[in-house]
């Protein structure tokens, strides 16, 4: 049932991030603050809270992501042996990308 | 599983849509294309994603750094791309909640034997499409307000 | 109306690179359907047109064609209800071409019988030396009976869109017909059809665009029964799906005398 779960997660991961980016666009993109400027940014920076919520945007948004991705991959008839070398591609691609990604406000809380 | 689609083999004309089938195969429902926007406004906010993350990565580079990317993502062209992808994220984000909840098989109704005139249960559940295509494009309305003003 | 116009699909294997169209003029009569039009062409205009027919009346699922952008089955689609009188016929998209408007359904027939479409019962000495009937409420009957009513026309498959990438999908009909069999209380196989149907080309490449109910000729609603499917496999996956007990045999009557005197039969 492994499609199954993948899907699973696809689901529980969608309805997070309905919130998660709902509450990252209403603050750092609709906001009246200047969310932006460097002081805003580093003041979010600085708080552990913050921290957290970009964490968990990051893994829900890039296991989102990359599974619809590979959805629509698999629907240009990717014979079996090809979906096992697909699916380690796309573990290695969201490994690196949320590697990067997580450095940033990791680095920035730290200092 | 079913192994490499049989006919073709035989020396039969292969026929099939391709990617085309995704966008335009004939004079379907709007189901049909609600389920090509969700697939490209996925791929969008995923290539905007990527975008994103390069260019949060300039943060590293201090104050400076940071202050010059703002200013040169700050121009009309970056603030239609903005809205865009908010747009995107409002359709993909109602449209999946619908799509939850129907692939669960709630709100579709029952099996019931049919009778002609033959109403599927998409057909009978419509108003829920149009009911979120109405927040939808609210939605979108009172963001662009919030946006330009 | 006056005489229709019909466009039509020809292709010859061993001849033609690739279909082309010609086109036909019909005269219209009141009631005929596109496959009586097809009939008209080839008795009395061109005897080398090929299609696929057979009940003529919407039970076979044979005559499946693309008619006017849209998979119809052709004995079942009245002319007028076409609205124009310029009518363009195809064969069914993603299916292969054999010749003109034949299209071979090898593919749905090599899915369909992946996912074990008959009822599978754990108790074999009932399933291979039968005594009586299986019990089956009517609430148990209505809630996979409308899925039974599918003919195989291969129309659902038409008109996916997973289907016009993914020669490997299963498709509509086969998941159709996997949920027709496991909610059958009669069957003990969904355990099968979830392994078959949770392939990474299974269930899940379905996203609901409802292209193959609307298509349907039958009413068959298949895409109510993928949806349904995958909620029993994300059920059984959680270990949330209800156990149910399978459908018992109907016990023999009991002796009763019968209200009128028959007399006994003289032939032995």
């Amino acid at each position: 049932m492994k499609e199954t779960h993948l899907k699973i997660l696809q689901y529980i991961t969608g309805i997070g991030l309905f919130f998660f980016v709902g509450a990252h666009l209403l603050i750092s993109h609709l906001s009246s603050g200047e969310p932006t400027t460097w002081a805003s940014v580093s003041g979010r920076a600085a708080s552990s809270g913050w921290l957290a919520f970009y964490i968990f945007l990051l893994i829900f948004g890039i296991y989102h992501g990359l599974q619809g991705l590979r959805t629509i991959i698999l629907e240009f008839s990717i014979p079996n042996p090809a979906v096992k070398v697909l699916n380690w591609v796309l573990v290695a691609l969201g490994l690196a990308v949320f590697g990067y990604a997580v450095y940033i406000p990791i680095n920035a809380f730290i200092i | 599983m079913v192994g490499k689609a049989a006919g073709s083999e035989k020396g039969h004309l292969p026929n099939r849509l391709g990617v085309k089938g995704w966008v335009w195969a004939g004079h379907y429902t709007i189901e049909r294309y609600l389920y090509t926007l969700h697939r490209l406004t996925g791929l969008g906010l995923l290539l905007y994603i990527i975008l994103h993350l390069i260019m949060n990565g300039f943060r590293l580079g201090g104050e400076e750094t940071w202050t010059n990317t703002i200013d040169f993502l700050t121009n009309p062209f970056g603030s239609v791309v903005e809205y865009l992808v908010m747009a995107a994220f409002i359709f993909h984000a109602l449209n999946g909640s619908r799509l939850i909840l129907q692939h669960l098989g709630y709100t579709l109704g029952k099996p019931k034997p049919p009778v002609y005139p033959y109403v599927d249960s998409m057909r009978r559940r419509r108003p829920i499409v149009w009911v979120m295509l109405a927040m939808i494009v609210a939605l979108a309305i009172y963001v662009l307000v919030e946006f330009v003003t | 109306m006056q005489d229709l116009s019909f466009r039509v699909q020809r292709y010859l294997p061993g001849q033609d690179k690739k279909p082309y169209i010609q086109e036909f003029t019909v005269p219209f009569r009141q009631g005929m359907t596109v496959l009586d039009s097809l009939i008209y062409i080839k008795e009395n205009i061109d005897n080398t047109l090929s299609f696929r027919s057979s009940c003529r009346m919407g039970i076979c699922g044979s005559c499946g064609m693309l008619i006017n952008n849209f998979p119809m089955l052709a004995c079942h689609t009245p002319v007028e209800e076409l609205g124009t009188d310029r009518v363009e016929v195809r064969s069914l998209p993603n299916f292969p071409i054999i010749r003109d408007l034949v299209a071979s359904l090898d593919p749905l027939f090599e899915k369909h019988r992946s996912i074990k479409p008959y009822v599978m019962s754990s108790d074999m000495k009932e399933a291979e030396e039968p005594i009586a009937e299986f019990l089956q409420s009517r609430d148990e009957l209505e809630s996979y009976v409308q899925f039974a009513y599918c003919v195989k026309c291969g129309l659902c498959m038409a008109a996916c869109p997973t289907v016009a990438t993914d020669a490997l999908f299963l498709g509509p009909q086969p998941l159709g017909q996997a949920y027709r069999y496991c909610t059958d209380h009669r069957d003990t196989g969904a355990k099968e059809r979830f392994c078959e149907a949770d392939s990474p080309h299974g269930v899940w490449l379905c996203h609901l665009a409802g292209a193959c109910s609307e298509a349907c000729p039958k009413g068959v609603d298949p895409a109510l029964a993928i949806q349904l499917l995958k909620r029993a496999m994300v059920f059984d996956s959680l270990r949330l799906r209800k156990k149910r007990t399978p459908a018992s045999v109907a016990q023999p009557p009991a002796e009763s005398k019968s209200k009128i005197d028959v007399p006994e039969f003289t032939v032995k």
